[in-house]
């Protein structure tokens, strides 16, 4: 017995001193075949990304001018400058784009939340019809806000018309005019990453909170809502940063004193011809997001959030 | 009148350049991407290629040859057309006379983004393809001009432009001698109001400063036509103007802003905006306010006010690397006769650079209203209160005028 | 005597269950009733799916309603909880009429099929979930998730995520957030149905111990005829939306009112026949083989003339051919077709005269041979353990029970 016992160590030890070296070898082509299979994807960013990326930091310390040309200076005060010509204009565009994100939020979840919940057998039929609009290119969908808001159109006309509101009243040309405008046009981007979550949801838990004494009320706060998390997290993010470089919103429905960055870039590239200008603020606009979409995801537990995704 | 809705002209014009502007100006972006990967990768030699070797000019045209095809780049809606716009007319004269076909093109929808679109190119050296454009006399123009990516133009084979040119196009300012360009059109930058809405007549561009029209006047987001207004009203010529001139009219632009008397400032929607009802007065362009009468929009009153309006100059030019450039001058040479300008104004309605085109329009075309209008055929008058922009003579000069004026639009 | 109305008039005595001294008292007075239905009715455009239910389940019993899937229990349960609410009829609780209130509002705790965890809560957020939202006092709360935590061994697992737990775990955690509310009530939805059979089965004991514990009303749901025998006290097997017999589950075994029950609870011999003789004690039915059988008259009722008697596999003694039949027991004829040995018995499957199958168990005592196949045997059984239903296909049956 105890001989059979030895002999069966040593068979184990045997296979012990062999097994790391074949490990080894499997885990180093094992390992090397994510990376392989993600090449493209690499060479794409690359190519896509991380070199428009450097040129365009590169060209916002360019020097130069039109006429002779741009070229690279070391130029890094720039960014101060722009910093400092139009900090108004980058503060403006978070505002807006923060108040138009929640704004947008405050929409979309009922709209979600019912679809999901109640849409019964015509959930896609009404996100279809959420979608409908989006088909109609973004710019011409903005301008038909400027026939429907406009100060003698047929809704205000005929407001004034009734002695509802004064003559002098309007939207268009203000900033609610261009918050207005960011939420239309992000709204069916918020509704889909929220209906996604929602409809996850499974109804068995929304049931046992019920018959824990939680109203609908408390249900949908305890509940719904963090369960939701992930699409609230997801569509905020999509919608906050599109809002942030909008220009177009700003363009067509504001009036002054509603400039935002994007507006400034798009000035500072084809009027101007102030191409380090025109880079430096698309850096700083960019790192500016990126610090927000950090120190949210923090503040917001990125673990969690995908925890509940799960 | 019946000839311009028979034009099949059913979207507002004004509109959809507003639109297609817009659009451009996102594609413009994406190219700004482009450009500047371009730029950061090229920037040293495109420094050294940006100032061509001066050329015998004369020589390079005689050792051209004729070729039976013109490329001609345009802006949209800005020639005649018939058959629902299968057919210009002014163009298959010319094919008829010349044996040359035109290919016709409206691609250009802004002088910024056009010159955003084709400055790379041309800085690369390589030609953009067309044999004729259009442009304004702005910065871009100037910029062409000291880029020399424009060919001089050989008068010898431009007889009529000599002979009938309206004085106001030859040798503007902006081109002495027109040794690049000649005028395709012109137009005058004044008033547009609403009198019903303003409920009295309007004179004077102190009226877009008066604040009984708070929240409702228009000014127009292009800094040159901006700053040119203010410059009037202080009673300066703008092209005479100096920096200390520009910062004044600034003080009275931020002034009129921060009072709450500007609704917007607008690019070519500022029609619109006119049209809705939003603004009840507004900086304006002439043939813009023809068209929007012509269209129904019959309150809005183009005025030329007492302190003076601008006048602009859209111009015909041959850009460098152009294949078939004797093509090019046989049409200017062809558009600068009575008969070809009045087919085309007469569907344009600007203002005409061929005043003889007046007796045309009239007689042949039986078109009074256009024939009549001082707003295509001025007056020694209406002349006479007219101004030209302000020609940068450098970048540190556009961008000087850009730093006073800007962040008046900027906010 | 009202809460007994779904029960055969005719039970044993020996079955009565107001003679089980495990359950509280049962006087009948309306502050000791828990749950009434009455005349439930719950319709889905024109199926329905509980048809007309009434109902008593008494405070501190562990009652079940059991039956195959569809049979409507889980919907009753349903609008016992509040999650629907019945198209007729009323449901009390405590004397209340709660039909119509919603589920928060009703002092009922439900143990769901799919445990129905929060998956954004650790194991403790889950189980104080209630508490939170009936604004207990927070060290109340502490001390009352951490007992009931305790209760079912759970303990040092608060800070995990329903995800982190095993299928047994979860189970305990949804229990534990629906006892520690303490509720009048509990529901159980099938709460074992995810579980393998060996956790199912500590799990059954477990529950049983715990109800012991708190002392609080289970409702429980299965389609599982040997748990709802092994837990309750009472229970109601379903059928069709109706219920076909309540009772203790000896009683309703020993006694099935219905074909239905008398197969769908356990496994059981039944012949069709006629009856002949009512008599004093017993009376005599007519097989239509011809074979007359002997059947305690209080078991026979008023049933008749055409009847169906039965008799439990277990109850049969499976003796040699030609060995005497003791005095008074039914018998027949039959050659062994079958013999299946499953450690606990010897189960055979047997031959009748006229080709009929039968079944019968023979615990496994260690003595003596075994029939084998093929073998001539004769079986008997007493009379007394022959119960008698009306013949009918199963909608019939249901017909006799209401």
């Amino acid at each position: 017995m105890s001989g059979r016992g030895k002999a069966r160590a040593g068979a184990g030890s045997a296979r012990a001193e062999r097994a790391p070296a074949r490990r080894r070898d499997r885990r180093i082509g094992k390992a090397a075949v994510p990376y392989l299979l993600g090449l493209p994807s690499w060479v794409y960013l690359l190519l896509f990304f991380l070199v428009p990326l450097a040129s365009m930091l590169a060209l916002s310390a360019a020097v130069g001018d039109p006429i002779v040309g741009y070229s690279y200076g070391g130029h890094f005060a720039e960014f101060l400058d722009a910093i400092g010509q139009y900090h108004r204009q980058l503060l403006r565009s978070f505002y807006y784009g923060a108040l138009a994100t929640l704004v947008t939020l405050a929409i979309a979840y009922p709209a979600a939340y019912w679809i999901a919940f109640h849409g019964g057998r015509h959930k896609s039929t009404y996100l279809f019809l959420i979608m409908l609009p989006f088909f109609v290119s973004f710019v011409i969908r903005t301008v038909a806000w400027q026939f429907i808001l406009a100060d003698q159109g047929f809704l205000f006309g005929q407001l004034k018309s009734w002695g509802l509101i004064s003559d002098r009243f309007y939207i268009l040309s203000t900033q609610w005019a261009v918050i207005g405008g960011l939420v239309y046009n992000g709204l069916a981007y918020y509704v889909l990453p929220l209906y996604v979550a929602i409809e996850k949801i499974d109804r068995r838990v929304v049931r046992a909170a019920g018959d824990l004494y939680a109203d609908p009320a408390s249900t949908f706060l305890r509940v719904i809502l963090p369960l939701s998390a992930p699409g609230v997290f997801a569509g905020f993010l999509l919608v906050f940063v599109t809002d942030v470089g909008d220009f177009v919103n700003a363009q067509i429905l504001g009036g002054p004193g509603t400039y935002m960055v994007g507006n400034v870039i798009q000035d500072s590239f084809f009027v101007n011809q102030d191409y380090p200008m025109a880079a430096a603020l698309s850096s700083i606009l960019m790192f500016l997001l990126m610090v927000a979409i950090f120190l949210y995801a923090r503040a917001f537990g990125r673990e969690r959030i995908q925890e509940y995704a799960a | 009148m019946s000839k311009r809705s028979n034009s099949g002209r059913t979207i507002d014009p004004a509109l959809l350049r507003g639109l297609t502007e817009a659009r451009v100006s996102r594609r413009g972006l994406l190219q700004a991407g482009a450009l500047g990967l371009g730029m950061a990768a090229l920037g040293p030699l495109a420094a050294r290629t940006a100032r061509a070797a001066e050329r015998d000019w004369e020589a390079w045209w005689k050792q051209q040859k004729p070729t039976d095809e013109l490329v001609f780049a345009n802006w949209p809606y800005y020639i005649d057309v018939a058959d629902k716009g299968a057919k210009n007319p002014s163009l298959d004269d010319f094919t008829k006379a010349s044996g040359i076909k035109v290919k016709y093109l409206e691609v250009i929808q802004g002088n910024a983004p056009f010159y955003a679109k084709i400055a790379p190119v041309l800085k690369a050296g390589q030609s953009i393809g067309y044999d004729l454009m259009v442009m304004t006399n702005t910065w871009q123009l100037t910029e062409l001009v000291m880029q020399d990516w424009l060919v001089p133009l050989w008068k010898e084979k431009l007889p009529n432009f000599k002979k009938y040119a309206s004085p106001s196009v030859v040798s503007p300012d902006y081109d002495k001698g027109n040794r690049y360009t000649l005028a395709w059109q012109s137009g005058f930058t004044g008033i547009a109001y609403n009198p019903k809405l303003t409920k009295r007549e309007i004179t004077s561009i102190d009226d877009l400063w008066d604040p009984a029209f708070a929240g409702h006047v228009g000014m127009m987001s292009d800094i040159t036509e901006l700053g040119s207004v203010a410059l009037l009203k202080l009673g300066i010529d703008p092209a005479k103007s100096t920096k200390a001139d520009w910062e004044k009219a600034a003080k009275v632009l931020k002034e009129q802003k921060d009072k709450g008397l500007v609704r917007q400032y607008y690019d070519q929607s500022y029609i619109t905006a006119l049209e809705h009802g939003d603004t009840w007065i507004s900086q304006a362009w002439s043939g813009d306010v023809f068209q929007a009468n012509a269209k129904g929009f019959k309150d809005l009153k183009f005025v030329a006010p007492k302190e003076g309006v601008m006048l602009w100059h859209d111009n015909m030019m041959i850009p460098v690397g152009a294949k078939n450039p004797l093509s090019a001058l046989a049409w200017m040479n062809f558009y600068y006769t009575p008969k070809t300008a009045a087919l085309i104004e007469d569907y344009v309605n600007y203002v005409c650079p061929v005043p003889d085109a007046k007796d045309v329009i009239l007689k042949d075309l039986q078109d009074p209203d256009v024939a009549n209008s001082v707003l295509v055929f001025p007056t020694e008058a209406m002349y006479a209160k007219a101004h030209d922009f302000y020609t940068f003579k450098s970048y540190a000069e556009y961008q000087s005028w850009n730093s006073v004026f800007t962040p008046i639009i900027q906010g | 005597m009202a809460a007994q109305l779904d029960m055969p008039p005719d039970m044993p005595p020996a079955a009565d269950p107001m003679a089980r001294g495990a359950r509280p008292d049962r006087a009948g007075s309306r502050e000791h009733l828990d749950v009434r239905l009455d005349g439930v009715t719950k319709a889905y455009g024109h199926l329905v799916a509980v048809d007309d239910i009434s109902l008593t389940i008494e405070r501190g019993e562990f009652f079940s309603l059991l039956g195959p899937s569809g049979c409507g229990k889980s919907t009753t349960l349903s609008m016992i909880g509040g999650f629907a609410e019945p198209t007729y009829g009323a449901i009390y609780l405590n004397g209340v009429d709660v039909s119509r209130q919603p589920p928060y509002r009703r002092d009922v705790n439900t143990v769901f099929q799919s445990y129905a965890l929060f998956p954004h809560l650790d194991v403790y957020e889950n189980v104080a979930f209630g508490l939170k939202r009936k604004h207990v006092d927070r060290k109340a709360i502490e001390r009352r998730v951490r007992d009931m935590l305790a209760l079912v061994d759970l303990t040092g697992f608060h800070d995990r995520r329903p995800a982190q737990l095993s299928g047994g775990q979860q189970q305990r955690v949804a229990l534990a957030r629906a006892l520690v509310n303490r509720p009048k009530l509990l529901l159980l939805d099938e709460p074992l149905g995810a579980l393998d059979l060996k956790l199912r089965k500590q799990m059954q004991l477990e529950l049983k111990r715990i109800q012991s514990e708190v002392g609080i009303t289970f409702l429980y749901v299965t389609h599982d005829q040997e748990e709802a025998m092994v837990m309750s006290d009472r229970l109601a097997v379903m059928a069709g939306g109706r219920i076909e017999q309540v009772g203790p589950p000896d009683v309703v075994y020993d006694s099935p009112a219905t074909e239905f029950v008398a197969g769908f609870l356990g496994a059981s011999n039944l012949m069709a026949g006629e009856v002949v003789e009512r008599g004093g004690a017993l009376a005599r039915v007519r097989l239509d083989d011809g074979l007359v059988v002997q059947v305690a008259r209080g078991r026979l009722g008023d049933r008749g003339p055409r009847v169906k008697v039965g008799v439990r596999p277990e109850k049969i003694q499976v003796l040699p051919a030609g060995q005497p039949v003791p005095e008074g027991r039914n018998s027949l004829e039959a050659v062994v077709a079958m013999t299946a040995y499953i450690g606990v018995s010897h189960q055979y499957t047997m031959e009748g005269p006229d080709g009929r199958s039968f079944s019968a168990y023979a615990q496994n005592l260690g003595t003596g041979p075994h029939p084998a196949r093929g073998d001539r045997v004769r079986l008997c059984w007493h009379p007394e353990h022959t119960f008698v239903v009306e013949p009918s296909a199963p909608r019939a049956a249901e017909e006799s029970s209401a």
